[in-house]
């Protein structure tokens, strides 16, 4: 049984008044879904993709991209999934409205490792275990934070892995990617993470 | 209480107040300025540590690590006082605690407001803050941390502590700081307060107040009061300085006065003695008149009482020789008596001893009074004695005095006019008086001579020896008009005529006064009534007032007709008839009274002009009068009718007490040849054994008697029933005081004095009194 944190508190409330009552109703959508842990039977688990859809959002927060990487990257804050997606409108609806560094959070499918070069984070799908090397070379130093499912995926070459442990979905990081890919990943972050990988592992 | 210490002790209590309530406040305001410190910078170190947890657990939210949340929490432990600690999600969800004591419970939160990033509660020994965790702007978590301020507490006791400490420190330096601050104020004003005191207690102006060496107002206050003392000690030498003198001149005066007083009295002693020398002198020369007056008239009344009854030849007749000498004897005395009255009464009103018996006299009673005392006088001198009075005029006088001024200026009038003469006695009322005037037709007196008349024993040029007088009638006439308030004046003209004049107070009553001679007290039995049956009214009043004078009560009947109806219903004593009366005459008058059984007893005087007695004696009338009749003869014939008529007489004699005895046999003499009974006493002792062998008739009383005086007597006699209605007629020579008289008026039928002529009134008194008419002298 899988036990997982509330979407809503993983993705913080914005404080922008404006679209306060939005957010309300968002939240309130996601917690007919998801039930917090232990306490509230009733109500619905928070998916693990509304989890995973939350923490896309929050490790794009704890990134800092550097300058060049960040011009490149034009006005918006796209969050990209590549492959088959998992998500689906949950996606789309947590990112709905928020912002990073003052910049719009859109998301974004991609099927090309090309169009994904403006991508701030990049969801790789399971679907695209096979050719995992292809997409993370065509990628390489356009400053994209790549996020997967996909097992070793830390250990090929990618920047976050998400892991279950104890029931709960974790992630480990290998920060020389990051680092190669001219990405900044805060302390924060990494206190957080179950491993962090230092040494560049080219395949299996 | 504290109003009432001393000011040492009040200065203490100020210093040590003010330095405890000063030293209170500043600790008071410097604990709670540091409590106040200490409470912000807790807060801010709590709030500044929940700012470092809260941000470093940031990630641990987001990525679902409470375990990461906690090992940041922990790190608190680090801070001693911290108790708890905790993360809550942005949904108020718990998401990581910390607490020291391991006992996990999480305290009741305050709620933050929107918008407040911060807030904190005290409460409970600890504070707690709450502090929202905001990341990237967007509101992350919430914080809290609950630390505990036992340190705060800690703090509070020892500043309560060392506060203590400094208070009783700084007040016990007050203590010791206050005999300097005494010394230096306290000291001198006590020791002001002292010397006042002394001052005021011992009245001790002398001692000084010790002058400070200082410049403040409590030097100025000793200065001052030093000054002041000084003062007051030389104002009051000075006042003690006045006090002394005035009490030695208090001293002197009292001194003089004393031997003023002690003059004062030896004089007043003196003039005592002379005031007492000179009463006793006065009551000796009353003394001294009183007897004179008695022991002069008692001879006296012994010569003209013999000479009288030598006179009336009662034992053997005179010769014409003897006539003369008896008559000259007789003219003698009466001149001499009427001197001495006279000499008497002047005296008594020069001492001023002459009390007036002021009463209401009617005018007209009065001057009928002295018109028929000195009507015979004028008669023989054929002058016309007319008097002239307003009916019921009164006049407030002594009426004995006023008839003696009356006859003393009429009889002067009658001696000083010749005959045929007019003498007028008029009275009337002018100005509130009444004026009494007494006018003659005489030669009148000179001018020159009016201003000496009224001088004792002065006498008229012109009036020769002929004309007889003491000289001392006006003198005593003018003293006696002063007493009663007027004065005596005279209108003469040499030629034609004098007239005197007095005035009298008016009388306010209209009452009869009694006359002189009048009863005060009832008569035994009724006075004898006789009926005047005279139509001529002149000739009726003439003879009522010859009756009148008498005593008899009379009526008149002018209706001749009807007398014999009046005599009827009157039943007369005695009748006196006219014969020439109309309608019907008298004779059938007397002839019908003798004819009619009931009337015929009744004695009959007959008084007309026809001289017929013979006619009269024959129809039963008992007297026959010949007009023009004499009051003697009327009375003597009335008198005898009386007789008559009763035919009998008392058998009881009449006591005459009486201590001269030729006064004693004069009385006797007289009253045997009326026909009365007499026994005699010679004093008190024999008229009260004579009093209780037999009750008199009547008794005549001499006052001035041997042993017992005639006043006791007749208050003897008065006080006991058996003789309290018996007839007393006093006979004295004693002047009488007012008091005496009255007296004597009061409880005596009749009073006459031996310096009058007394015999006639005695006579006529007795006949009033007694009833009967003596027997006719044989």
């Amino acid at each position: 049984m899988q036990h997982f944190s509330d979407a809503e508190s993983l993705v913080s409330v914005s404080q922008n008044p404006g679209s306060l009552r939005c957010r309300l109703s968002t939240v309130l959508v996601i917690l007919f879904f998801i039930s917090p842990s232990g306490l509230r039977a009733q109500q619905p688990k928070a998916s693990e993709f509304e989890v995973k859809a939350a923490y896309l959002y929050n490790f794009g927060r704890f990134v800092q991209w550097s300058s060049a990487a960040a011009s490149a990257k034009g006005n918006a804050f796209p969050i990209c999934v590549f492959g088959q997606d998992p998500f689906g409108a949950i996606l789309d609806t947590i990112l709905s409205g928020e912002s990073i560094d003052g910049k719009a959070v859109v998301a974004k499918r991609v099927s090309k490792a090309q169009d994904a070069l403006d991508c701030r984070v990049l969801y790789i799908s399971a679907s695209e275990d096979s050719h995992l090397k292809e997409i993370l070379a065509g990628l390489d130093k356009a400053g994209v934070l790549t996020v997967s499912d996909i097992p070793q995926f830390s250990q090929r070459g990618g920047m976050i892995q998400f892991v279950v442990v104890a029931n709960k979905i974790r992630f480990e990081v290998n920060l020389t990617s990051a680092q190669d890919a001219g990405l900044t990943l805060s302390s924060d972050l990494l206190k957080v993470a179950v491993a962090v990988r230092k040494s560049q592992q080219s395949g299996d | 209480m504290f109003r009432d210490y001393s000011i040492s002790k009040k200065m203490t209590w100020t210093n040590m107040l003010v330095s405890g309530a000063a030293l209170l406040l500043a600790c008071a305001a410097f604990i709670g300025y540091d409590l106040v410190s200490f409470r912000r910078a807790a807060v801010y170190n709590l709030s500044i540590q929940a700012q470092i947890a809260g941000s470093n657990a940031v990630s641990a939210i987001l990525f679902d690590d409470p375990s990461s949340a906690e090992k940041t929490l922990s790190a608190l432990q680090a801070s001693p006082n911290i108790i708890s600690a905790g993360i809550l999600t942005p949904n108020g969800r718990p998401f990581a605690a910390y607490s020291r004591n391991k006992d996990g419970k999480m305290p009741v939160l305050p709620s933050l407001a929107a918008g407040q990033a911060e807030t904190h509660r005290f409460g409970g020994g600890a504070v707690l803050l709450v502090r929202s965790i905001v990341f990237q702007r967007k509101p992350t978590g919430t914080i809290y941390i609950q630390s505990s301020i036992e340190g705060l507490y800690a703090r509070l006791k020892l500043y309560v502590g060392i506060s203590t400490i400094v208070l009783a420190m700084s007040l016990l330096v007050a203590l010791l700081i206050s005999p300097i601050v005494q010394r230096e104020i306290a000291r001198p004003i006590v020791q002001l307060a002292e010397i006042a005191q002394l001052v005021s207690r011992d009245k001790n102006y002398s001692v000084r107040a010790e002058p400070s060496n200082t410049r403040d107002e409590i030097s100025v206050l000793v200065g001052a009061f030093n000054e002041m003392l000084m003062q007051i000690q030389q104002s009051e030498g000075a006042l003690r300085k006045a006090h002394d003198e005035l009490e030695l001149r208090v001293q002197e005066r009292t001194a003089e006065l004393e031997t003023a007083k002690s003059e004062l009295e030896v004089y007043s002693h003196s003039i005592l003695r002379a005031k007492e020398e000179v009463e006793r002198a006065s009551k000796f020369k009353d003394q001294f008149l009183s007897t004179m007056s008695h022991e002069l008239r008692t001879p006296l009344n012994a010569v003209l009482g013999f000479s009288d009854l030598l006179a009336d030849e009662r034992y053997g007749s005179l010769n014409d020789r003897q006539k003369r000498y008896v008559n000259n004897i007789h003219t003698g005395g009466q001149h001499l008596l009427k001197l001495i009255s006279d000499i008497l009464d002047l005296s008594k009103i020069e001492a001023g001893r002459m009390d007036l018996a002021i009463q209401e006299v009617p005018m007209e009673s009065a001057f009928a009074d002295v018109v028929s005392t000195l009507k015979p006088l004028a008669e023989k001198k054929a002058q016309v004695l007319a008097q002239n009075c307003e009916s019921r005029l009164i006049v407030r006088a002594d009426s004995t005095r006023l008839k003696q001024m009356l006859m003393n200026l009429a009889g002067n009038a009658i001696k000083f006019t010749p005959e045929g003469g007019r003498v007028e006695l008029t009275a009337y009322e002018a100005n509130g008086r009444v004026r009494v005037e007494v006018r003659d037709t005489g030669p009148g007196i000179p001018p020159e001579e009016q201003n000496h008349i009224f001088q004792a024993f002065y006498r008229l040029r012109q009036s020769g020896p002929a004309i007889e007088g003491t000289g001392l009638g006006l003198a005593i006439t003018q003293r006696l008009a002063e007493l009663h308030g007027g004065t005596l004046g005279i209108d003469s003209q040499p030629g034609k005529g004098s007239c005197f004049h007095f005035s009298l107070p008016v009388g306010a009553s209209l009452r009869q006064s009694q006359s002189t001679e009048a009863r005060v007290r009832p008569v035994i039995g009724e006075a004898p009534k006789i009926l005047v049956i005279e139509d001529d009214r002149d000739a009726a009043s003439l003879i009522q007032a010859n009756l009148a004078s008498a005593g008899y009560e009379s009526v008149v009947c002018d209706c001749p007709q009807d007398a014999v109806k009046i005599v009827k219903e009157m039943q007369p004593d005695v009748i006196t008839l006219d014969l020439l009366m109309k309608p019907s005459s008298g004779w059938e008058v007397l002839l019908q009274l003798k004819r009619d059984p009931r009337t015929a007893c009744t004695p009959i005087v007959v008084i007309s002009i026809l001289d017929q007695p013979a006619i009269g004696a024959t129809l039963g009338a008992d007297e026959y009068l010949v007009k023009p009749v004499e009051k003697a003869s009327l009375l003597a014939a009335v008198r005898r009718c009386l007789g008559v008529k009763q035919g009998e007489r008392s058998q009881r004699p009449i006591l005459v007490v009486e201590d001269d005895t030729s006064t004693c046999e004069i009385i006797s003499e007289l009253l045997t040849a009326q026909g009365y009974a007499v026994t005699t006493a010679e004093d008190g002792e024999q008229a009260r054994a004579q009093m209780k062998a037999g009750l008199p008739e009547l008794v005549i009383l001499d006052l001035m008697l041997p042993k017992v005086s005639g006043f006791e007597l007749l208050a003897e006699w008065r006080s006991k029933p058996r003789t309290a209605d018996l007839p007393v007629f006093v006979l004295t020579s004693k002047d009488l005081t007012a008091e005496e008289e009255q007296y004597l008026r009061k409880h005596a039928e009749s009073l006459f004095h031996k310096q009058q002529s007394w015999q006639q009134g005695l006579s006529q008194q007795l006949q009033r009194v007694l009833k009967v008419s003596p027997a006719v002298k044989s």
